[in-house]
């Protein structure tokens, strides 16, 4: 079996966002959470490379992977610290319990 | 020399906004002069900016882009409007020293004010509808503020939010013509619009012209978005003095004047715009009639009173309505400032605890019997030649069944006001009220404005000037030298207006007798107590949102999956349709 690279590139693509999104949908523990969130955005950063690559701006791809990988990064970091907070108020990680707000 | 003062004059109140509310409460005299001095400042180059007047862009801001410059355009009107703006709002800042002293969170309430004045200024001298539309938009804002500025009274909230949301739905109509003008012209100038507006198709030039008298109506307490301004008198009196009647309720009239000459050939607008403000004029002055609040006295008359200058428009007389909205700035400021210090004096809003207030301070009560005469439209004060200027205007171009009707509210406009300054000045003390002194500051701002009140009505030819020549080009606007106005004012229309004004009087001092007359409009007097159900209205769009809202409440789960689980159903959604489409 021999596939065109684009072609992989795009499967992988898919899955990562597939998983991921799949993950949100079922998971109620907020480090999955943040799991699922990084396979989402780790699949659009692979995304605007082989959107690069295939316009031809591969600089211009590059520099906006970079600027999601340092965005996402602070996501992630953020997420995992209100993570520890709520643990440590609510003794627990369901987001179920976060619903709060909602008289 | 115009560019630097145009942008003194919208800068300097700005800057004052931001100190005065670094500044705080720490130190109470400070801010009360601090605000003093920036407001005469604006005040001082706005005047500056009169001899200045020109229909050249004055002043440019790149912006880049879609949206063309910000172009400032110093010509008759704007300037006009940004002198009564500043100068009554210098006069606003002094009458709060007195009036505000002692109050908490007084840099809050200079910061707005000053923010507000400058805003207004901008609004007026701008000519980019974008850039309008965002001064527009700031102008609200600081209404809502400074008429919640008692941010604990649940009144005076609910008020604000009120007036928030009917003023937003004209911000819609004119945000919309705004793009309209835009999509069709390809900029935002109204110069370039007023010169081709021809080449806009029919149907679209009707929809703009009717989404800005919406627009207009709601900025102005018109028909049928009256309601808001009543509501709006929980601001202090200063307030409801600057903002409430002779700058920010002028907006509308204001936006009108300035594309009249586009939209006077679309046809029914002038009718719509004459009845709007008929009815306006009508329901407004009735209201006015049976209330017993001072304030929303104050508050329907100048409902009533913006009911005429929209009717001025519609009529095609654009000079009569600026330049009744110019006597009405000056009196409608004497009488709400005046009101204020009786209120403050007294601690009471409602006319039936007052009586006899004239004894204890003659001096406001001969200042506010200047203003309620000029509201009155009797001669020789301001009021007088401006109304009858409209009325001439209407009787030259407008069906006379809408004469009629504005003649019978002169008539009722008299009455209502005699009440209300017999209500508060004569008679004796209805309750043991105690009479605290007026502060000088509180003199010092009334007395201009009541000697202005008297002759400002003698600038009309030079307005009419300033209007005429220095005004956009595409308005014509005649100069009426003094004799001319005197030969059109003394005829025999006025004295037929003068009989009704009369005779309303005569109806007041022989109301004892008349009381069969009185009774018999019981049905009248309660309707418009119940503001003639527009209150009702109101209330239930109120309720029907709110109770969708509950209703909607069960699809907030606050719970994440459910969320994604509505994101990739709509996802999918929007791809089958795409696929399905191609």
């Amino acid at each position: 079996m021999n596939l065109p690279i684009p072609l992989v590139v795009l499967i992988t693509i898919l899955c990562l966002a597939g998983i991921g999104l799949y993950c949100l949908l079922i998971t109620r523990n907020l480090i999955k959470v943040v799991i699922a969130l990084q396979l989402i955005v780790k699949g659009a950063v692979l995304a605007f490379i082989l959107a690069g690559n295939m316009t031809g701006q591969l600089n211009l791809a590059q520099s906006m992977a970079l600027t999601v990988i340092v965005a996402d990064t602070i996501v992630a970091v953020v997420g995992l610290a209100l993570a520890v907070q709520i643990r440590l108020k609510t003794g627990s990680l369901d987001i179920k319990s976060l619903s709060s707000l909602k008289r | 020399m115009t560019p630097i003062l145009i942008a003194l004059t919208i800068g300097i109140p700005w800057l004052g906004a931001i100190i005065v509310w670094l500044m705080g409460d720490r130190r109470e005299d400070l801010t009360h002069w601090v605000s003093i001095l920036f407001s005469i400042g604006a005040a001082i180059t706005s005047v500056l900016l009169l001899p200045n007047a020109s229909q050249e862009t004055a002043l440019t801001i790149p912006i880049g882009g879609d949206f063309g410059d910000f172009t400032f355009v110093a010509d008759g009107l704007g300037i006009f409007l940004s002198v009564i703006a500043a100068v009554i709002g210098s006069l606003a800042v002094i009458f709060s020293k007195s009036y505000m002293k002692g109050e908490g969170s007084l840099g809050r309430y200079y910061a707005f004010v000053l923010f507000f004045i400058g805003a207004m200024v901008g609004l007026v001298l701008s000519s980019n509808l974008l850039l309008i539309f965002l001064f527009w938009e700031i102008t609200a804002l600081c209404s809502y503020a400074l008429i919640s500025f008692h941010n604990d009274d649940p009144k005076a909230v609910k008020g604000g939010i009120k007036a928030l949301i009917i003023t937003s739905i004209g911000g819609v109509g004119l945000m919309v013509g705004a793009l309209i003008v835009y999509a069709y012209t390809g900029s935002y100038d109204i110069n370039n619009f007023l010169a081709n507006y021809s080449t806009i198709p029919g149907n679209i030039l009707a929809l703009l012209a009717f989404g800005f008298l919406i627009a207009a109506a709601a900025k102005s307490a018109q028909f049928p978005f009256q309601t808001w301004l009543p509501d709006a008198m929980e601001a202090p009196s200063p307030i409801s003095a600057l903002i409430h009647a002779a700058t920010m309720v002028n907006a509308g009239v204001y936006l009108l004047a300035r594309f009249y000459p586009a939209f006077k050939d679309v046809p029914y607008w002038s009718e719509a715009v004459m009845i709007v403000g008929a009815l306006s004029a009508l329901l407004a002055a009735v209201m006015a009639l049976v209330s017993n609040d001072l304030k929303r006295v104050l508050a329907y008359s100048t409902v009533s009173q913006l009911g005429y200058m929209v009717y001025a428009i519609g009529t095609g007389s654009v000079y009569a309505s600026q330049f009744h909205l110019f006597s009405h700035s000056i009196f409608k400021a004497l009488l709400f400032l005046s009101a204020g210090a009786v209120i403050h004096s007294i601690g009471t809003r409602n006319m039936l605890e007052m009586g006899g207030v004239g004894k204890k301070h003659p001096l406001v009560k001969w200042v506010f019997i200047i203003g309620a005469l000029a509201l009155a439209g009797l001669p020789i004060l301001n009021g007088f030649w401006s109304k009858e200027l409209i009325l001439e205007s209407g009787l030259k171009n407008g069906p006379l069944w809408l004469y009629i009707v504005m003649v019978f509210v002169a008539g009722l406009t008299a009455l209502y006001t005699i009440r209300c300054v017999w209500l508060v000045f004569f008679g004796e003390p209805r309750s043991d009220y105690h009479a605290h002194a007026i502060g000088w500051e509180m003199i010092a701002a009334l007395l201009p404005l009541a000697g202005a009140a008297l002759v400002s009505w003698l600038a009309a030819g030079r307005f009419s000037v300033l209007l005429g020549e220095k005004s956009l080009p595409f308005h014509a606007i005649e100069p009426l030298p003094y004799k001319e106005m005197m030969h059109e004012i003394l005829s025999l229309p006025t004295l037929v207006v003068m009989a009704v004004i009369t005779a309303a009087i005569l109806l007041w001092v022989f109301r004892k007798k008349l009381e069969g007359l009185i009774n018999g409009l019981k049905s009248i007097r309660w309707a418009a107590e119940n503001s003639f159900g527009f209150e009702a209205i109101n209330n239930a769009i109120v309720k029907v949102t709110q109770s969708t809202a509950e209703a909607l409440r069960v699809t907030q789960t606050g719970i994440l999956n459910w969320n994604v689980f509505g994101i990739l159903a709509s996802v999918i959604l929007l791809l089958a349709i795409l696929v399905l489409g191609a």
